[in-house]
């Protein structure tokens, strides 16, 4: 379902890039979770980590904010993604990657589920998260507080996820503005990639993609 | 008016759309059997309804002056439209008894003349007590949301501004009031045209959760908690703090034994756990005290 | 005749420069504590915050209201007094107060700030709004959400200080200030902690199909699968009077009351509020830009343009609420 108020023009290159950052996003936690179920916990949290450190330098009013939280967990549920996350708020911030099925009951102290793309937008600020709970794009449960505080702390930043990550240092910086300017041509690509390969080339295509997620064989994601 | 220092009980307005009858009668048995120091009249929830028991009031005020209470007028609630603001000024204009303001606009009205303050002017604090001693309020009732703590700190501070301040003690606490009715909207009718569908719940039309647990009550354009707010079992700690006036908020039921009971509390003849429980068997929702413990307005907690 | 001052919400720093930005003429805040009626987890500006904001917006000729708009705790004034203090010393244009005695401080400690009446005063007579003006030079009042157009018309010719009106945003069915509802369920009150149902004391829970939502325990509502769903506040909530679940008191819903413009300047409103602070900074840019084209062409005699706003609302749905008589 499309927003009238806020939707993007389908055909503009920003929402083209956006699909891709979608799509980068659905991969990286794939790739998280494949780290962490092969590696431990220790390297998946590393990346997650990352991406923790890089946010916290480039938005220091929120990520104070959220240390002097109470400590709390919190599950962030891509619902279209291959894992998701866990994020620790209080002293001791701390997020990584996890499987949302191996999340123990009671282990977290609140939920909030919906598509990839809103989450994403909700953490920019692209949205209003009232908006999308009053349309029921977005599920919460638990310690509601605790992501209403979360979610007015974020929503005071000027955050741009892939802007920060492609500033800091490390490969990251290289290979994010460029796909973003590409955006549009890679989709293509990939789309006409896909409509032109022959069976066994989608199904390799389908297999990379899962080995890039970290997906065992038998449950293909659907792309 | 005289500023009742000496600790006392006061009834409150009648909230409820009583018939004219039943409203008269219950102030004669008020007057007559009673133990109450003050009765405040007059309808502060509609406008629309005081035509039904105008032509009594001056028999019911008679008649509580004869048995030696003190009486006053109540202004409106709420006084937006013109007939709101019309009914708001005839009470300030009375011209025979005290007015108690429940209204900004009422006490504007009263600026030089002795008045008290009634619950649904918003005293949260010392600095609001003292700006309105000093515009000539004699008494201030508290409104019922406040937790001890506060009531402690008003208390001490109407003593040393020479006010007497109130505390309800008994009846359904008022939560909310409106421009819209919800008694005729739950009849499918509109405010203009509603039948003072009202008349049908001498006590209020309860409201009950989607699971049917009782909640709420509505009294037209009033909304009031379901529980009775009960401090019976805290009358001690009240005097103590120096709360001298009680109010009791009528109900539909024995209003006699209510006030007999609290009576008994403040003149130390009787335990307030004791009396509380009495009042428990008079009503048939239950109490409720969690307001002045600074909890959940529905909670109730024996006074330890 | 002067054109509508469009005063709009910022729950943060990042708001404040969307509603800024989007067109606003004043921007009204609260600092991160319950001296503002949204007292709500992660929301607000600290003093540091206020600085930069009042920079931000002054460089661009916005001003900005500071509510401090609770009542203030008995034994324990200070941080509302601070309140009022810092918002002076920090250069806003006004304050926006509802408890007498805080007004009579700022009136006494601060002569010279702007005195707005907040609307959780409920000052809904004229004679209560022209005693604001002599006790303590209030300069403009909030108009409680209980007034018809006309009755407001009717106020403002008896008036002489500016009225400002809610046009955009949620909507409380009761009179603001004079509402317990939410401490009766939770402890937690508007009025003393600056919260209405507070996030502390909601939950949501799958009940079949279905979506309820609680608050302090008790069920608000239940919202069947692919229904809007609204805020868990209790007057939005969905209850049994007799055997039917009905809205007793209001729908979900949202104050839309741009049909109205042209009464509405009839009455000599001066401002135009909307409301929700705690709304993200995509609904305030979106609305503030919406209700700025409005105002624009409404200023110069042209067709208001066609708006939808529906997908930032409650419910999904619009009403022009208490303006009109039918509501009531």
């Amino acid at each position: 379902m499309r927003d009238p108020g806020f939707a993007l023009d389908e055909a503009a290159p920003d929402n083209r890039a956006r699909a891709v950052e979608v799509r980068l996003t659905q991969v990286g936690l794939g790739v998280g979770l494949g780290l962490t179920r092969r590696l431990g916990d220790g390297v998946g949290g590393l990346l997650a980590g990352r991406v923790l450190r890089i946010l916290s330098d480039r938005h220091p009013r929120a990520f104070t904010a959220l240390r002097e939280m109470p400590e709390a967990r919190l599950l962030i549920d891509p619902v279209d993604a291959p894992a998701a996350l866990l994020l620790q708020v209080g002293p001791r911030l701390a997020l990584r990657v996890c499987d949302r099925h191996g999340v123990a009951e009671g282990a977290v102290d609140a939920a909030v589920r919906g598509p990839c793309a809103r989450l994403l937008d909700l953490l920019e600020g692209r949205i209003d998260g009232d908006a999308l709970f009053f349309r029921r794009e977005l599920a919460i449960e638990g310690d509601t507080a605790l992501i209403l505080a979360l979610r007015n702390t974020l929503d005071g930043e000027d955050m741009d996820l892939f802007a920060d990550m492609a500033t800091a240092a490390g490969p990251l910086r290289h290979a994010l503005p460029v796909a973003r300017r590409h955006a549009g041509r890679m989709l293509d690509l990939l789309d006409s990639a896909r409509r032109a390969a022959p069976p066994p080339l989608r199904w390799g295509m389908a297999a990379l993609e899962r080995r890039l997620a970290g997906q065992p064989k038998r449950r293909p994601q659907g792309s | 008016m005289t500023p009742l220092l000496t600790p006392g009980l006061t009834l409150g307005p009648v909230l409820f759309n009583w018939p004219a009858d039943r409203w008269r009668d219950f102030y004669f048995r008020m007057a007559d059997e009673a133990p109450l120091d003050t009765v405040i009249l007059g309808e502060i929830v509609c406008h629309k309804r005081a035509p039904f028991f105008a032509d009594a009031m001056e028999a019911v005020v008679a008649r509580l002056a004869a048995a030696g209470k003190e009486v006053w007028f109540a202004s409106p609630i709420l006084a937006g439209n013109d007939r709101e603001r019309a009914a708001m000024r005839d009470v300030v204009a009375n011209g025979l008894l005290p007015v108690e303001a429940n209204d900004m606009g009422a006490l504007a009205l009263l600026a030089g003349q002795p008045h008290a303050v009634g619950p649904f002017i918003n005293t949260y604090n010392e600095a609001t007590l003292s700006w309105l001693a000093g515009r000539g309020a004699m008494s201030v009732s508290l409104p019922a949301e406040l937790p001890a703590a506060s009531v402690a700190v008003l208390a001490k501070a109407g003593a040393a501004l020479g006010l007497a301040v109130e505390v309800q003690v008994f009846g359904r606490a008022p939560l909310a009031i409106s421009a819209r009715c919800y008694h005729a909207r739950a009849h499918g009718l509109h405010k203009d045209g509603c039948q003072f569908v009202c008349g049908n719940d001498p006590d209020g039309m309860p409201v009950k959760t989607l699971d049917g647990q009782s909640f709420l009550t509505v009294n037209g354009t009033q909304t009031l908690s379901h529980g009775y707010l009960c401090l019976a079992g805290e009358m001690d700690r009240l005097a103590a703090m120096g709360v001298s006036r009680f109010r009791l908020s009528p109900q539909a039921v024995d209003m006699v034994a209510v006030a007999t009971a609290f009576r008994a509390v403040l003149a130390g003849q009787r335990d307030g756990r004791d009396a509380a429980a009495e009042v428990g068997r008079l009503v048939d929702a239950p109490l409720e005290n969690g307001f002045f413990h600074n909890v959940a307005g529905t909670a109730y907690a024996a006074e330890a | 005749m002067e054109p509508f001052e469009l005063i709009c919400p910022a729950g943060n720093p990042a708001a404040l420069r969307a509603a800024v930005d989007a067109g606003a003429d004043a921007v009204y805040l609260g600092f991160r504590d319950e001296t503002n009626a949204r007292n709500f987890p992660g929301l607000n500006f600290s003093r540091e915050d206020l600085a930069g904001a009042v920079a931000y917006a002054h460089a661009r000729r916005v001003q900005v209201f500071v509510a401090i708009n609770t009542y203030p705790q008995a034994g324990n004034l200070g941080p509302w007094e601070r309140a009022v203090d810092d918002a002076a010393r920090l250069k806003a244009d006004a304050v926006i107060l509802a408890d007498v005695g805080l007004l009579a401080y700022a009136a006494r400690r601060h002569p010279d700030l702007r005195l707005h009446l907040s609307v959780q005063a409920s000052a809904a007579n004229v004679e209560a709004i022209r005693l604001y003006r002599d006790a303590f030079g209030v300069r403009r009042v909030v108009l409680p959400r209980v007034l018809t157009v006309p009755e407001i018309a009717r106020l403002n010719a008896e008036i002489d200080i500016e009225t400002e009106v809610f046009v955009f945003g949620g909507m409380c069915p009761m009179a603001e200030g004079r509402c317990s509802l939410s401490s009766y369920a939770t402890g937690l009150s508007p009025n003393r902690q600056g919260v209405c149902s507070p996030a502390s004391h909601v939950r949501y829970e799958p009940r079949g199909t279905a979506l309820a939502s609680t608050l302090g325990g008790f069920t608000i509502n239940l919202f069947e699968e692919g229904e809007q769903a609204g805020y868990p506040t209790l007057c939005k909530g969905r209850f049994l009077s007799g055997d039917r679940p009905a809205y007793l008191f209001e729908e979900p819903t949202s104050l839309n009351a741009m049909e109205l413009l042209p009464e509405l300047k009839a009455a000599k409103v001066r401002a135009l509020k909307i409301e929700g602070r705690q709304r993200g900074k995509a609904y305030i840019a979106a609305v503030v830009a919406a209700y700025r084209r409005a105002l624009d062409a409404f200023a110069k005699g042209q067709a208001l343009p066609t708006l939808n706003l529906d997908a930032v609302v409650e419910g999904g749905a619009q009403t022009t609420g208490a303006y009109k008589r039918a509501w009531r």
